[in-house]
């Protein structure tokens, strides 16, 4: 049954892996310390809710709990864009030419990797669970141990720069004709 | 009653001023990025609904934000776990799913508690492997580092059942048809398969082997998705003198393997075996790679073959094999 439910996540929660620990070796640790952990406790499982969810969440506890570096403090970035939340408005920021033109641009992968890799780490990591690992709103606060209206606040401020980041790239393109 | 008809008029009027007093501000501060994610509560989807019925920019908006999702998925791509990382994870599973191992560790269950003895210290981030696969890597560390000339039988002495699955093997690794009737004017043995592949790798391999068993053949397919192969396809045909045989494709890795099923209990092995895993015997002929398994019940052999080097291949047929002596635990 654990491996009927669970192991079809392993590249995903390998993805989150990669993406916390920045090395492929500290991955694959995590990633087995969490499968066998989420073995060990599948009796409190409950099938049929999201068992991705419940996966990420033992990973991001162990990575919190075990990490080896010092734990990263909430990133002073983040803090001030916590704080501008109360104070700016994202109604101003320039519209993005046609959506569709967005995902027919063909912006580079590395471009764009680019883009996403100059969020920060606190907001990279709720984009990346709410649109690539396809949690809801309240899984991804469980699995980063964050309330809810935080959730909400980074996923929109995090397009917000994503917006702010791809003009930028635009611009310097049409700047340069390439 | 003109005082009623006013009344319930103001009551409507003043709902949708009330649902349009929601300006672009707050559209885009508090809700469009929930709303891209299907994340509003009822009344803020209500609310939204509204405001956007009336204002074609926040639409725009929304739009973008949808657009910028599909972007996200599109780039930030779900890694491949390693497969050696994923037979590993299998067989600890294998070892935890086995009573014995509640009598190895002494040490209470406890929450943090975890299978040391199967992995190695933290700081050496060494893997210790069992026997036969240490010395399956020890033979693959030794034979990597030969010229890779085949051994004296192979290189010398034409095998003729070789030469016959290397026919085969390059006419099926460049059109493989797994849905269509024997070569030799129809067969017993159609069956419903996904041409295309689409259908789930699962669903197939069953269908597969349920065709194979019905007809008699060996039915225990390879798993060779942790070594990055995947399941092509399965085709049941007739040899010459009339013969069923199975030749079931894999694809990965920019190659093929072709896994070739017959009955012959007259066949022995060749000469120039280079490497033995209990009954398979592993062979470079030409430019191939071979593996040869007999199984006794039904006297069927087993062809595998591949343009990949040896090595992998036995590394490939021992990861398949490991996965599953796990699975039948």
């Amino acid at each position: 049954m654990f491996e009927q439910v669970a192991l079809p996540h392993l590249d995903a929660v390998y993805s989150a892996a990669l993406r916390l620990t920045h090395n492929t070796d500290d991955a694959k640790d995590l990633l087995q310390d969490t499968i066998l952990r989420a073995y060990r406790f599948f009796d409190q499982f409950t099938l049929g809710t999201n068992c991705r969810a419940w996966l990420l969440t033992i990973l991001y506890n162990n990575f919190r709990n075990n990490c080896r570096r010092t734990r990263e403090q909430l990133s002073p970035t983040t803090e001030q864009f916590d704080r501008q939340a109360e104070t700016h408005s994202l109604v101003d920021d320039p519209p993005l030419r046609n959506p569709e033109e967005l995902i027919a641009t063909r912006m580079a992968a590395r471009q764009f990797e680019a883009v996403l890799k100059s969020l920060p780490p606190e907001f990279r990591e709720v984009l990346v669970l709410v649109d690539v690992q396809e949690l809801n709103y309240q899984e991804i606060a469980d699995v980063l141990d964050i309330p809810l209206g935080t959730v909400k606040s980074r996923v929109s401020r995090a397009r917000a720069m994503m917006r702010r980041a791809m003009l930028k790239v635009a611009v310097s393109r049409g700047k340069t004709g390439s | 009653m003109a005082g009623r008809f006013l009344a319930q008029w103001v009551r409507r009027k003043r709902y949708f001023l009330l649902a349009t007093a929601m300006d672009c501000r707050e559209y885009v501060d508090k809700l469009v990025s929930a709303h891209a994610d299907g994340a509003l509560t009822p009344r803020e989807r209500r609310l939204a609904e509204s405001h956007l019925g009336t204002c074609p920019a926040c639409r725009t908006r929304l739009a973008e934000e949808r657009s910028l999702k599909v972007l996200v998925r599109q780039h930030a791509n779900i890694v491949k776990v390693p497969a050696e990382v994923r037979l590993r994870i299998r067989a600890a599973i294998g070892e935890m799913a086995d009573p014995s191992f509640i009598g190895r560790n002494s040490t209470p269950h406890t929450q943090d508690s975890s299978p040391r003895f199967l992995w190695p210290a933290r700081q050496t981030r060494v893997w210790a492997p069992i026997a036969a696969a240490a010395a399956l890597l020890l033979f693959l560390a030794v034979y990597s580092g030969r010229s890779g000339t085949p051994g004296p039988a192979a290189q010398f002495h034409p095998v003729p059942v070789f030469d016959l699955a290397i026919a085969k093997y390059d006419s099926l690794a460049r059109d493989f048809v797994p849905n269509v009737p024997s070569d030799r004017n129809g067969s017993d043995f159609a069956w419903v398969m996904d041409r295309e592949g689409a259908r789930p790798d699962a669903g197939m391999r069953e269908d597969i082997e349920r065709s194979y068993s019905e007809a008699n053949m060996p039915d225990d397919l390879f798993n060779f998705e942790p070594a990055g192969y995947r399941l092509g396809g399965g085709r049941l045909d007739h040899l010459a003198d009339g013969r069923p045989v199975t030749y079931t494709l894999y694809r990965g890795r920019g190659d093929a393997i072709l896994d070739i099923d017959l009955k012959d209990p007259q066949m022995s092995a060749p000469m120039g075996a280079v490497y033995w895993i209990g009954m398979r015997s592993f062979y470079q002929y030409k430019d191939y790679s071979f593996c040869l398994t007999f199984s006794q019940p039904g006297h069927f052999v087993s062809i595998t073959l591949t343009r990949a080097p040896l090595t992998e291949l036995i590394r490939d047929v021992a990861m398949a094999d490991a996965l599953t002596t796990g699975d039948e635990r």
